[in-house]
């Protein structure tokens, strides 16, 4: 240990630095004093935010004004070169052939069984140049995909920052930063505005927004500038948990819950197929091998579980539930559940064994263990299948996005 | 579009044993087959070659360690005539000992006194070994496929293993146990004195493996190659009797065989393979096509997009570095070898005087270096087969503990220090052999790879060890013949059950394709 590592923290986040043994964002000097609550997490060994000052404040934000998201932790990785597109195209199951420069494609990639390894989004900078920025680590799998190509891959998670800017106001937060270029961008298209700022319509809260990326040393000059833009736009911080809520309710599903990385899990039949999860749409099975192709053919027909999304009675969320079915048949569990505050229905994502989820739907219901005023209440509650997401509004797809 | 006369049921790569077999099986089954020789000569690392002084030898493998009864017998290779051979062990000391169906005695005529301790060992390995021969001739169990009827079908040879075992008795079964991934060091010598019997035995463990007599897993390879046949034999007529006879039963049968004949790919559609083009740029349709080249050479010729990451990665990792030389000595006279008669000639000349020699020379290896007294196994090719006494007087060697990635690289400096390094080794005990070369060749691991394609001149294309057997044989999850696209099946050595000249993978892969219904 250094003498410096000893010496006693001055400030709020060096003391949180030390205490945690994690590394700040480059956005974390600026990110500190906002954090009132002084929750962080460990994020791929960065401090992010559970929370900065109340959650609710935080949600309602995203929904009503404009919101930043420190995205610095996500890991990227950059594949280029003359057989970047196969290489890709080789790991994940959509076919990126399709995907056209500046679009960003949302993509799942499977082990040779057919396992969901992670999903992530995959940017398209060139025509031989790709990003892909996920949740866990692959640099080692996507340099095993590409052996043999003539591609390189790199680490560029610290080589690049980003911030996640949501909410309906974050268009015309954009327009008084000076960064108009973006009124003609479509959801999931990808552009360099200005040298070195690449900025992407997408987002994780199902509402409209942007992910701005830069180098490290630009980062705090990105965020000046957009906290001062957004003074008359409501622009706040966000944490983690808010943006679990939010995500939910827009229908995304998230690793650790509803799927299990299948590098992280012991035995190969805990991780799922993207079938299993509701994303046939997204394996193509007429673009020539891919990882998994072969699997995910014999699999295709005889998926083992039906991820669903649950309309749920009453208010009380049902975390962590056991669903059944009819008399008292358990069939599945809830993955994630919450109260959502923008559509007042109580809602969950939820594992089911099939055919419940798919061609069985009716007669579920949950049980609901919570805890009220120091004591257990068990609730029953029906639960229905909904086939679109909780949320959707037609502000998070409008080209150009109206002011608000 | 290709002509009707141009598509086959199924085509083989490769006219080493194992093609050829795999072919003539096929065409036994009324498939119309093609089988391609990349070299103008079939026979792969079995195949002879012909001696500008007249005569043949063979150039690579000289002893047919384990072909199949099984194959000669379904083949109907009524022309095959197999000798087993007498093993002579060498000893620095002059007391040569010779192994034969009557046990073991030094050459001079007197008994050893360890040849009961030998035949106790030998009927202990062959007990064992004969348990595991049904597993040989089997695809391994699929592990994947749960418990269904056809599941229980693959692993009846398993179990008519365990059974044959079990039936020993529980101590053997116990003592089977034990040993099965034992190192050879200290199974041999817990039962015999270190010398040349117990070096014999160990050179049979180890020969054409990347491991010394202390490797664990090395009883495992010992039983392994006991499994099919347990004496070193070859045919009447030498090594190119077995080809011939395999290529003969293959065309009698409606085969189609073409040598000279390089592939360069081969086509996919669909994820199924549509048959093979030629380096000449000519082409032939097929729905099956079967390769006895190694894992990573038929990837490359289908394509390594075709297969999954996985399957690259462990593929990329396959340890198969060949430490067999050969070297081939054409000489003025047949060779005198101090101590020995004529008749000793036509047997296997082992110099392997000791377990400790073995492992010494094994180190050598380790470090990319050459050693200093390698394992020789000598053959004279002409004695062995029975072939005429007028044919040139040759010498055929087998030298283990040659690196594959030698220090330095294979530089001609390094060659003859090979060379000479194994004329010095036989000189202590045929005196005057230096005098008698007319010509040496020397052959590394790398020239072995270049001619034969057999991934670092591994003689089994790769090791055969515990990690590398049975159900994770080539790879995992590839033990079954079928290599990932569709209607691709390896039918090489790198297969299940592996190495020697047996013929089995052969056989196996054709089996498991009639099975899957692919041709």
């Amino acid at each position: 240990m250094t003498s410096k590592a000893v010496q006693p923290a001055t400030g709020a986040a060096a003391n949180d630095e030390v205490l945690k043994g994690l590394l700040p964002t480059p956005f974390h000097a600026r990110l500190a004093p906002l954090c009132m609550n002084r929750q962080w997490s460990d994020w791929a060994g960065f401090l992010s935010a559970d929370v900065y000052d109340f959650v609710e404040q935080e949600y309602f934000a995203v929904r009503n004004a404009a919101t930043l998201y420190d995205i610095s932790p996500m890991c990227k990785y950059r594949i280029a070169g003359p057989d970047a597109e196969n290489v890709v195209n080789r790991l994940v199951t959509r076919d990126m052939r399709k995907v056209a420069v500046g679009r960003v494609a949302y993509s799942l990639w499977c082990d040779e069984a057919g396992m969901l390894i992670d999903d992530g989004t995959v940017f398209r900078l060139a025509e031989d140049e790709f990003y892909v920025m996920c949740q866990g680590r692959m640099l080692s799998w996507f340099q095993d995909a590409a052996w043999g190509y003539n591609v390189s891959i790199s680490d560029e998670s610290e080589a690049l920052c980003g911030l996640s800017l949501q909410g309906p106001t974050t268009f015309s937060l954009l327009s008084a930063a000076g960064l108009d270029a973006v009124a003609d961008m479509r959801p999931f298209d990808l552009r360099q505005v200005e040298p070195g700022l690449w900025i992407s319509r997408s987002g994780y809260t199902g509402d409209l927004g942007y992910e701005l990326f830069v180098a490290p040393d630009e980062a705090l000059k990105l965020w000046d500038r957009l906290w001062e833009a957004g003074r008359n736009w409501g622009l706040v911080p966000i944490g983690s948990d808010a943006l679990d809520l939010l995500r939910l309710e827009a229908g995304f599903i998230a690793p650790g819950h509803e799927f299990q990385p299948v590098f992280e899990t012991e035995r190969r039949d805990r991780g799922r197929t993207p079938f299993e999860l509701g994303f046939g749409r997204l394996v193509d099975f007429n673009k020539g091998h891919f990882n998994g192709r072969r699997a995910l053919l014999a699999l295709k027909d005889k998926p083992r579980y039906h991820l669903v999304k649950l309309d749920i009675e009453g208010k009380e969320p049902a975390d962590g539930s056991y669903v059944y079915v009819g008399r008292g048949k358990q069939v599945g569990h809830t993955t994630s559940a919450a109260w959502s505050p923008t559509t007042k229905r109580n809602i969950a994502i939820a594992e089911l064994k099939a055919p419940y989820g798919g061609k069985k739907q009716d007669g579920l219901w949950v049980e609901i263990d919570a805890i009220k005023e120091g004591k257990w209440m068990r609730y029953s509650a029906k639960a229905t299948v909904v086939d679109t997401p909780f949320f959707i509004n037609q502000r998070s797809r409008a080209t150009p996005p109206g002011p608000f | 579009m290709s002509p009707a006369s141009s598509h086959y049921d199924a085509i083989v790569i490769g006219g080493g044993h194992n093609g050829l077999t795999a072919g003539a099986y096929l065409a036994q089954q009324g498939r119309r087959v093609l089988i391609l020789e990349q070299s103008d000569v079939l026979g792969g690392l079995a195949k002879s070659q012909t001696l500008e002084s007249g005569g043949t030898m063979p150039r690579y493998a000289h002893l047919a360690y384990g072909l199949s009864p099984k194959v000669v017998d379904e083949l109907k290779l009524s022309s095959l005539a197999m000798r087993t051979l007498p093993t002579t062990h060498l000893s620095p000391d002059g007391n040569h000992v010779e192994v034969s169906d009557q046990g073991a005695r030094f050459v001079s005529g007197e008994s050893h006194p360890q040849s009961a301790a030998y035949e106790s060992l030998r009927h202990r390995i062959r007990s064992y070994s004969e348990a595991l021969a049904p597993v040989m001739h089997s695809a391994p169990p699929d592990i994947d496929a749960g418990l269904g009827l056809s599941a229980l079908r693959d692993l009846f040879p398993l179990a008519t293993a365990g059974l044959k075992l079990r039936r020993q008795g529980k101590d053997e079964m116990r003592e089977f146990m034990r040993i099965l991934l034992l190192n050879a060091y200290d199974f041999i010598l817990d039962e015999l004195d270190d010398g040349p019997l117990a070096g014999g035995f160990a050179a049979d463990a180890v020969l054409g493996a990347w491991a010394g007599p202390r490797s664990p897993g090395t009883v495992y390879a010992l039983l392994h190659r006991y499994a099919v046949t347990a004496n070193a034999t070859v045919p009447v007529g030498g090594m190119e009797a077995i080809i011939r006879a395999l290529a003969d039963s293959a065309t009698a049968a409606g085969a189609t065989i073409q040598t000279s004949a390089r592939v360069q790919s081969i086509t996919v559609a669909n994820d199924c393979v549509t048959g093979v083009v030629l380096e000449d740029g000519s082409s032939f349709g097929a729905r099956a096509v079967l390769s006895s080249v190694g894992p990573m050479p038929s990837m490359r010729l289908a394509g390594k997009e075709h297969f999954d990451i996985e399957t690259v990665r462990r593929i990329r990792h396959i340890r198969a570095k060949g430490t067999t030389a050969k070297v081939n000595l054409q000489l003025k006279e047949t060779p005198v070898f101090s101590g020995l008669e004529t008749r000793h000639l036509g047997g296997r000349l082992l110099i392997a005087p000791s377990v400790q020699y073995l492992e010494s020379a094994f180190n050598a290896v380790k470090y990319r270096r050459l050693p200093d007294a390698p394992v020789i196994e000598a053959v004279v090719p002409s004695a062995a087969s029975g072939t005429s006494a007028t044919a040139p007087a040759t010498l055929s060697l087998v030298v283990q503990y040659i690196p594959y990635h030698l220090d330095g690289g294979w530089t001609d400096a390094a060659r003859a220090s090979l060379s000479h390094r194994v004329i010095n080794t036989l000189s202590s005990y045929a005196p005057g052999l230096e005098q008698s070369i007319i010509e040496s060749e020397v052959l590394t691991p790398v020239d072995i790879e270049a001619e034969t394609n057999a991934p670092g001149g591994h003689w089994h294309h790769e090791e055969l060890n515990t990690d590398q057997l049975l159900t994770v044989r080539p790879i995992n999850g590839m033990a079954r013949y079928q290599f990932g696209v569709g209607g691709l099946y390896l039918c090489g050595a790198s297969a299940h059950p592996g190495g020697d000249v047996s013929g089995i993978p052969g056989r196996n892969s054709v089996k498991q394709l009639i099975r899957d219904g692919g041709v």
